[in-house]
Order: C-alpha cells, then structure tokens, then sequence
C-alpha cells in the first residue's frame, strides 16, 4: 500500500492510501466521501463503457471507428464548433484540446470561467496575493472562509488549513483564528470555537461591507454607527483587527462571492481591499485562495496563460488566436455556435435552463465517462478513462501547484484517455485535411 | 469556579450543590453527570459513536484528537495517518468514513485531571456525526 493523490477534488490529497493489486481497488484510506465516490466511479452502473452514436432519436453502442468517423464528419460541417469542459482532464488533455480548437478554428473554454477564473480575470488590474496550502498549514493564524463552505465543498481542506499543527508549532487549532462570512449557517460553522467569529452577513450584500471595510482602511470611524450588510458596527471592527493584525491570514473564496450581484465588480472590490489592508498590515499579509471545484480548473488557466497568454475563452480564427472578447456564456446567449464538444462536464445540467435549451437545439459531442443530462442530448458520446486512477496525467491544485497524478489500475474495455481520443480526433482530421 | 475545578478533579461530587437537586434544575444536574462521566459508584462505560450516514470522511478527528497527534506523526500536517494504524490511533479514514479503531487509549479513559474531560472530536466534527456517550 503506497501514498496516492485524489482526484476527487481541487484539494488533490497527495496523502491518501490505496490498496490495490494493480487491478481492484480493494480499499482507500485517508480520502473523503468525495474521493471515495471518484473511486466508486470505476464501476458504477452509470459509468460509460463504450461509444455511442444517436440513431433514430436514440443513442445506440457503436465502434470506435464508427464513432470517431461520425465526430470528423460533424466538425468537418461545422463553421463555429464549441468547445468546453477539461477541468477534469490532465493538463495534457488540456493541450490537446486547445490544439484542437486552433484547428478546427473554434472557441475554447473550461468551467473556470464561471467559477473561480473570474479572480483571475480581475487580477490582472488589481494584483493578487497568492499562498499555497503548506504555507497555510505552516504559517497562517487566520483563516476566512467568505461564501464558501469548506466543510462540504471540499470535505479535508478545514482539516489540513485550520487543525493541523505544522511545522514550526506544537499548538494547531488553538492559535488559528477561524471567520466565517456567509448568510447561511452552514456545517464550517461547527468547526467554530471560542475566539472564532460567525458573520450572518445579509443575503447579496457583500459589496455594502467590502465599501465599508474600504472606507474604514482610508479614514478611521467611517462604519455607520447602526452597522451595514446585516452585521453590527462591532462585529465589523473586529474583522478589520483580524485582517490588520494577523501574522498570516488567508481568504478563501467561495462561490458565494463569486455569483454577480448588482451589476457590479464584486472581484474587483474584494481584490482591492485585500491590497489596502496588506497595505496597512504591519506584522504580516492577507492571501486570498479560491475554492475550485473540479480537481483541474487551475490548470486550464495555466495551460491557456503559457501558450496564449489568456486565461481561457480562447477564440481561434484562421489557425490564429482572434483578440476578439467573448465569454462562453455570451457564445450561447447568442447562439454563435453550430456544435459542441464537451469534455467531462455536464453543461446541461450546471447550466440555466435558458442557456441549456440553446445548447440542446445543435449537435453535441460528449466526451465523458459517466451519465449525465447532457450524455441525454448527445448526438456521439465518447467514454474515456478516469484521470488520476485510470490515467496517469499533470494537475494543478487549488494553489496553482503542480501535482503529478498516478495510474493505479488499467481502465476497463481499453478505454483510451481524453488526451488520446483528442489526439485520435486531431491526428485524423489532419490527415483528411484539416477543418 | 472552585467547585467546578474540584468537580472536574473529583473532589467534589454534583450532588454537594444542593441548589443542582432541586426540581428546576433537573436537566442541567442530568447533563453535568452525563459531562462527568460517573454515577456515585458506577464506572458507566465510554462510548464513542460515529454516525455514518452523517460523517464526509472529512478527518478533522483524526487530526485534533491529541492521542494521534502524539502518537502519529503526518496527522500533524493534517495528512492521513500511516497504514497499518499505530496501536494507539483512536480513529481513522476507511472508505470515505471515520471508523474508531481503539477506545482504550482515549484520553477520556487513559488520562487524569483535566485532559480527562477531552471531547474535540465531538466538539468539532462539522456533520455532528461524532458523539460521545456513557452507558
């Protein structure tokens, strides 16, 4: 039994134990319900094992040939072919599918672009103080958890930042200041002790206490006396002690914060603050880490920033990146696209249900290795094997960190990888010549 | 305060108080004997239930209780104890749940004074599927 890493999550536990003979997986130790459940996806009864053509209003079993041939024929028609997905792929995956859409000049995209990508769309103005998370385990002695709940989002993170002890300290917990801002009580709220501080924020008005904090950073006694946001004029003085005097704070940036409220730049502002206090700061520095949720979003990122110095929503014209600025979101919106290619992702459902009927009117080319809604819609659907215990593959922690993921055991019926359908895909399109 | 800290060292018994025998003070004299652990010559038995269909596997027992920080170095660092377990671990992550290895070296049993009074794994389990009990 040897130390293994989890793709259950963006956390990537690299300290997790698998008993295997190289082809069961007899017991894990160490993962959570999350990483147990990626495991059981190996054979789970809604796993797909082979590929699929839809033929008379049903999805029929057919050859990878068959399949592969159908997939060439339909982006050959294709003016503006869509592609998005890969936050659950290797890095390698991810290349190949940038790759592909600079062939076949279509619009790339991953789920970090509605989700934690937009910080980093918005630090590019604003700057962005990063950490990782053996700095944390070290160092940090206050931990925010803003709209987000760690305890069930990503089960072990609360467990590795906030009660391990680390390195340079014997006490752990007793020393870590824990604040929650979030509307909702959620299950983080009973990882709290004493000296923790549980802000019941106001629904949508996160914007109104970051204008606050900002106003109190420049000039002090500017919280209005009756509070703001729903929280008392000492609760919020104390959120401003806590972030001006810890040694090593750190936010974590949940969904809660990422969801547009008003119209306005809630980024931006959460960006900027950050910076005014580390400004302020004296003893030490606030970090901010976002909470992905699929195990690769932030290596899309890196991938689509080495190769074309864009974060994702890469728009290829004539095998050349476009300047043009688009979001996924608005490709839809306006139905500028002809077909979609999903790879591990199920857009139908995560998607709004105005957005969904959009996507489900053109053809869709699912690559993926479970059911889903969107497999439903499918027009060809393509099985592949599950990165990190099927495949072996780079990931990105939520951290930006690198961390190499192993094979554990081969995947059933020779389903080959996304990175080799991808590259099966490319390799045969430019043989027949090109888009 | 001076009587809760002889309570706590078992100086004292909860029924010294005579204020805590009175009729409206009936639960709170419940739980105080529940918290303590011991009826007036019966040892009640530790038991440590973990509700599986609430518990994530989240291992925040593993890593507060102080027996496996001693005793198991990664749990420190807040990683997952090594395989086979330590004699001495209390708890462990199988299957995506906790599961409660060895009792007997609970500090609730091993240990005297106030570190006999130890309940973080019940205390800060986020699902409340850690609970501690005397039967």
């Amino acid at each position: 039994m040897k130390r293994s890493v989890c793709s259950g999550c963006s956390l990537l536990c690299d300290d997790i134990m698998v008993k295997s003979d190289g082809i069961y997986i007899d017991e894990v130790f160490g993962a959570c319900l999350k990483g147990k459940e990626k495991f059981d996806q190996i054979a789970s009864q809604h796993r797909i094992l082979s590929p699929m053509i839809r033929k008379n209003e049903n999805l029929q079993k057919a050859s990878w040939d068959d399949a592969i041939q159908r997939v060439i024929d339909l982006i050959k028609k294709s003016k503006k072919p869509l592609i998005y997905g890969l936050s659950n792929s290797s890095c390698e995956a991810q290349l190949k599918g940038i790759e592909l859409a600079k062939l076949i000049n279509g619009f790339i995209d991953s789920n970090a672009s509605i989700c934690q990508g937009k910080v980093l769309d918005n630090a590019i103005n604003t700057g962005i103080t990063l950490t990782t998370i053996t700095e944390i385990i070290n160092k940090a002695d206050l931990i925010i958890l803003w709209g987000s709940n760690a305890a069930e989002s990503i089960p072990r993170l609360l467990n590795k930042v906030l009660f391990s002890r680390g390195k340079f300290r014997m006490t752990g917990r007793e020393i870590k200041t824990l604040i929650i801002i979030d509307p909702v009580k959620t299950a983080s709220f009973n990882t709290m002790g004493v000296r923790d501080v549980a802000l019941r924020i106001a629904p949508g008005k996160d914007l109104e206490l970051i204008k606050v904090l900002k106003e109190e950073c420049c000039a002090l006694d500017s919280i209005p006396s009756e509070g703001a946001a729903g929280l008392d004029k000492d609760d919020m003085k104390r959120l401003l002690q806590h972030l001006s005097g810890a040694e090593y704070g750190v936010i974590f940036v949940g969904q809660g914060i990422l969801t547009p409220q008003k119209n306005s730049n809630l980024i931006n502002e959460l960006l900027e603050l950050v910076q005014m206090i580390n400004i302020k700061q004296e003893r030490g520095r606030i970090t901010l880490t976002m909470m992905g949720g699929h195990f690769n979003m932030t290596g899309f990122d890196h991938v689509a920033l080495s190769m074309y110095g864009k974060r994702g929503a890469l728009q290829f014209r004539d095998n050349q990146i476009s300047d043009i600025d688009d979001t996924i979101i608005k490709k839809i919106e306006r139905e500028d696209f002809d077909c979609s290619i999903f790879i591990g992702t199920d857009p139908i459902s995560h998607f709004p249900m105005s957005l969904s009927s959009k996507l489900a009117k053109k053809p869709i080319i699912l690559i993926d290795n479970r059911d889903s809604a969107t497999l439903q819609l499918s027009s060809i659907v393509l099985p592949t094997a599950i990165t990190g215990i099927e495949c072996s593959g780079l990931a990105y922690r939520l951290d930006h960190i690198p961390i190499e993921l192993k094979k554990i055991i081969n995947p059933p019926n020779k389903i080959p990888t996304d990175e080799e359908i991808l590259n099966q895909i490319i390799q045969k399109l430019k043989s027949e010549g090109g888009s | 305060m001076a009587f809760a800290l002889d309570l706590l060292q078992g100086k004292v018994k909860a029924d010294d108080c005579p204020p805590l025998l009175e009729p409206k003070y009936k639960k709170q004299y419940e739980t105080l004997k529940e918290l303590l652990g011991s009826e007036e010559g019966v040892e009640k038995e530790l038991r440590i239930n973990v509700d599986t269909e609430l518990c994530d596997g989240c291992g925040i027992c593993v890593t507060i209780c102080p027996v496996n920080a001693r005793y198991c170095p990664p749990s420190l660092s807040g990683k997952a104890p090594d395989y086979p377990p330590e004699k001495h671990q209390l708890f462990q992550v199988k299957g995506g749940k906790c599961e409660l290895l060895e009792l007997k070296y609970c500090r609730r049993i091993e240990a005297e004074g106030r570190e006999r009074e130890c309940r973080v794994c019940e205390t800060y389990c986020p699902r409340e599927a850690v609970k501690i009990e005397y039967v």
